[in-house]
């Protein structure tokens, strides 16, 4: 079969006889939790997406310390929501195989930083595995339970996005059924973690992560695929593929260690392997992790032998995703031999050839609400008010002509950055940010402005789904990961009950009012949220398609001077330029009504709902 | 054959990662090692999208190494030229010719396709320019370009698969009631290419 790495890490959850997965959906991760929604109840296996990636671990981990096996997926930067709990859950430890996935994104495909999490089991001291494609994806998920069970510790898997999202030919194992019936069994000074019980905890873990190492010394999964040649390379996960590849390219005659099982980390095979050569060249993305830890092990065990990577020698960046291009470059420094491709004559002129292209960034789709609330928001706030953004699609918002979006960090961090700065500027400040992150990070901050009687405004774009990771349900929207009904948690509601005395709901397509319930907003002497609402556009149209409705574009009549407000004010795709006049590509348009609203003739005509 | 390398590129929203999981699925029917790579997310927005399809034994990385493609299947003009980089002279490109704007401003600096095709044979003279939306059309929708493409590809000499495979993982991925309309598309891709191998002969 063919598979998607995250596909197979799905299938390795059928194979390991996993009965709880939780996941916060988030790219490079989010189809496994997907994959697992779509067949959970035939498969006989509970699976939610839970609020946040924080609560996904502790349900997890309830469920794991009453001996049901249990895995979480998540985006590397999910793992820092969850960190809190991932630290200490090391002391307290499992019962049923548990499993956390990070899929890391070097090169920042779909993300706002590119860190490598492998230093989360470095600093845990939990087992990492880390595999290359996803026949390895899906059988390390099921190694990564054994040891779990082995060791009663989470053990992490740690993907990137060139093992997520990359297909590969998966061969099946059989399904083993999964139990979701737990027994708790009460043990305090296990699970209970005051200074008393931690202590002796911590020492425990320590004795367990002695015992992973033994587990690293004999995995398979750490072997030496290669004996001989003039170097030895050490390499993990994607980057293992390009040091293959970059090697063979150069004809060099390299010796491979693959560590696959990348904490803890087998010094003696490592020890063993650095004592064949005079010259090592670490192969790794982003950090060089395995690097200072060889360099470590090096100095005790084999002190002559040089190491190469990206610390001393800098032959490899620390930043960005590595490619057979990038590594062949730096095995070619290192070895002296010579690329067989002159990587910098075609990059002259490709840069050339990129010059004279316009850039093609992503868009807010034809249609999509928050391109009308963030009219709204820019109208009624201009230049002068300060827009704290957040993490979704509506990040969008900062391209122009709406040029909606001033910082931006993590998520739900608007509401609590912007009372910052409104307590030193005196500004008018707008957050702005979507349902799901609202839910997921943005509570207690807005708990906080009521509390400490912050000036800001939170507006909520809420779309009614989580649209930028593939439209995943969340506590707004009524239905479970299991596809069941659910009790929808409102926005407006939980702000009232936070305590904002100035709540509202719009619908950002009826321009007027939306602007001016928001201008009212911006004068309330205290916290003020309000919550623009109107389905994802995607949606929308699907359920509109789904039930025949048949979509009338918006046309442009014979009132129109050409003025190009439309075009100038919304930069929406669907309208374009076609010999110097604008037009409404009938393709695109989904009639939302939105230019109609603006254009300042009347000279737009469609399902306005004005 | 040792490898061969497609890199696939367009706007998203024009099916591109299906053509890349049916190359794909194509291949391991035919019992081939295959890596696919694509990218999600906040790439798909209506912004610019390259996926790659990798075929052969020792292959394992799943991108494609810069001037190693074998064909630069462009569903794009622009996005052909914005991924020049993976062409050398070796390199075939196929070509859609429907240009689909970036924006309406920047419609402004759109290169003509004559420039494109300039562009493009500063890196290699193996270019055919398939009228993809059009062969669509005719197969009945314009949504079918995706198909076109996979047939003209599916025509290059040396391309791995048989055409058989590649029809029947197209039948597997594109939803039932679209099928027949994708298989014609592949068809009329196929028989594009076909004829213009005929006439370069």
């Amino acid at each position: 079969m063919l598979l998607l790495g995250n596909d197979a890490i799905a299938r390795g959850i059928l194979e390991a006889g996993i009965g709880v997965v939780t996941t916060y959906p988030g790219t490079p991760a989010s189809e496994i939790g997907d994959s697992i929604s779509e067949i959970a109840e035939s498969a006989g296996l509970y699976m939610e997406y839970s609020v946040n990636e924080m609560v996904a671990v502790q349900v997890a981990a309830g469920a794991a310390n009453c001996g049901v096996r249990a895995l979480t997926a998540m985006k590397h930067v999910g793992l820092n929501v969850a960190a809190d709990m991932v630290m200490t859950l090391a002391y307290v430890g499992v019962r049923g195989g548990y499993v956390i996935v990070t899929a890391d994104d070097p090169e920042c495909y779909s993300s706002q930083n590119e860190q490598d999490s492998r230093y989360y089991a470095l600093l845990s001291n939990l087992p990492c595995l880390e595999p290359s494609n996803p026949q390895e994806a899906k059988e390390m998920t099921v190694s990564a339970v054994e040891v779990s069970e082995k060791l009663e510790l989470p053990v992490f898997l740690r993907t990137t996005t060139r093992v997520s999202h990359t297909r590969g030919p998966v061969e099946y194992g059989s399904v083993v059924k999964p139990s979701l019936s737990g027994n708790f069994i009460r043990d305090m000074k296990r699970l209970i973690m005051v200074p008393a019980f931690s202590r002796p905890k911590h020492e425990v873990l320590l004795k367990q992560a002695a015992r992973a190492t033994e587990i690293s010394e004999a995995s398979l999964c750490n072997s030496v695929l290669q004996k001989g040649g003039e170097v030895g390379i050490v390499s993990s996960g994607s980057a293992f593929n390009y040091a293959v590849e970059a090697a063979n390219l150069l004809g060099l005659d390299a010796g491979f260690l693959k560590l696959g099982m990348t904490h803890p980390l087998p010094e003696k095979k490592i020890a063993a392997f650095l004592r064949l050569y005079s010259k090592i060249v670490i192969v790794e993305e982003l950090d060089p992790y395995l690097e200072t830890q060889i360099k470590a092990i090096a100095k005790d065990q084999a002190p002559n032998v040089e190491i190469c990577g990206k610390m001393t020698d800098a032959s490899f960046p620390k930043e960005g995703e590595l490619s057979t291009r990038l590594v062949a470059i730096g095995l070619s420094k290192i070895s002296g031999k010579r690329l067989p491709i002159d990587f910098r004559k075609t990059g002259e002129k490709y840069a050339e050839v990129l010059r004279a292209l316009p850039s093609r960034p992503p868009i807010l789709c034809a249609g999509c609400p928050h391109r009308a609330s963030y009219f709204v928001i820019k109208k009624v706030g201009g230049d002068k008010a300060v827009y704290p953004d957040d993490i979704g699609c509506y990040a969008l918002g900062i391209s122009p002509p709406l040029n909606v979006g001033d910082i931006m960090i993590c998520m739900g961090a608007s509401v609590g950055m912007a009372q910052g700065i409104s307590k030193v500027t005196g500004k008018d400040t707008i957050a702005t940010l979507g349902d799901s992150t609202f839910f997921h990070g943005a509570i207690p901050g807005l708990i906080n402005a009521v509390y400490n009687d912050s000036r800001i405004v939170v507006a909520v774009l809420d779309n009614q789904t989580t649209a930028m990771t593939g439209h995943q349900p969340h506590a707004g929207t009524g239905v479970t990961g299991m596809g069941t009904p659910a009790q929808r948690v409102l926005v407006e509601k939980v702000a009232e009950g936070c305590g904002v005395k100035y709540v509202r709901v719009v619908n950002p397509f009826k321009v007027k009012e939306a602007t001016a319930v928001l201008k009212e907003a911006l004068r309330h002497p205290g916290p003020s949220v309000v919550v623009f609402r109107s389905p994802c556009t995607l949606l929308d149209l699907r359920e509109k398609r789904r039930r025949g409705i048949r979509i009338l574009p918006a046309r442009i009549s014979d009132k129109c001077t050409n003025c190009m407000a439309c075009v100038k004010l919304l930069g929406c795709p669907a309208l374009v330029v076609v010999d110097d006049r604008a037009r409404i590509d009938e393709t695109m348009c989904t009639a939302c009504g939105l230019c109609a609203s603006v254009c300042p003739y009347s000279a737009i005509e469609g399902s306005c709902l004005e | 054959m040792k490898e061969f390398n497609i890199v696939l590129a367009g706007v998203g929203g024009q099916g591109i990662l299906l053509a890349a999981e049916i190359l794909g699925t194509a291949a391991v029917k035919e019992g081939l090692n295959v890596r696919v790579s694509e990218i999600h997310g906040m790439a798909q927005r209506g912004g610019a999208v390259t996926s790659s399809v990798r075929i052969g034994e020792s292959v394992l990385a799943p991108t494609v190494t810069d001037g190693q493609a074998d064909v630069l299947l462009g569903f794009e003009p622009l996005e052909t030229a914005r991924n020049l980089k993976y062409a050398s002279e070796k390199t075939l490109v196929i070509m859609s010719s429907e240009r689909i704007p970036p924006s309406a401003r920047g419609a402004m600096n759109y290169l003509s396709i004559e420039e494109v095709k300039q562009k493009i044979h500063c890196f290699t003279v193996k270019l055919v320019v398939v009228h993809a939306s059009e062969l669509a059309r005719v197969a009945g929708s314009s949504l079918a370009q995706n198909s076109v493409l996979v047939g003209a590809l599916a025509a290059v000499t040396g391309f791995p698969v048989k055409v058989e495979n590649v029809i029947d993982a197209l039948k597997e991925l594109v939803p039932t009631k679209h099928v027949e309309m994708n298989v014609k598309a592949f068809r009329l891709g196929y028989e594009a290419m076909e004829k213009e191998r005929a006439d370069q002969l």
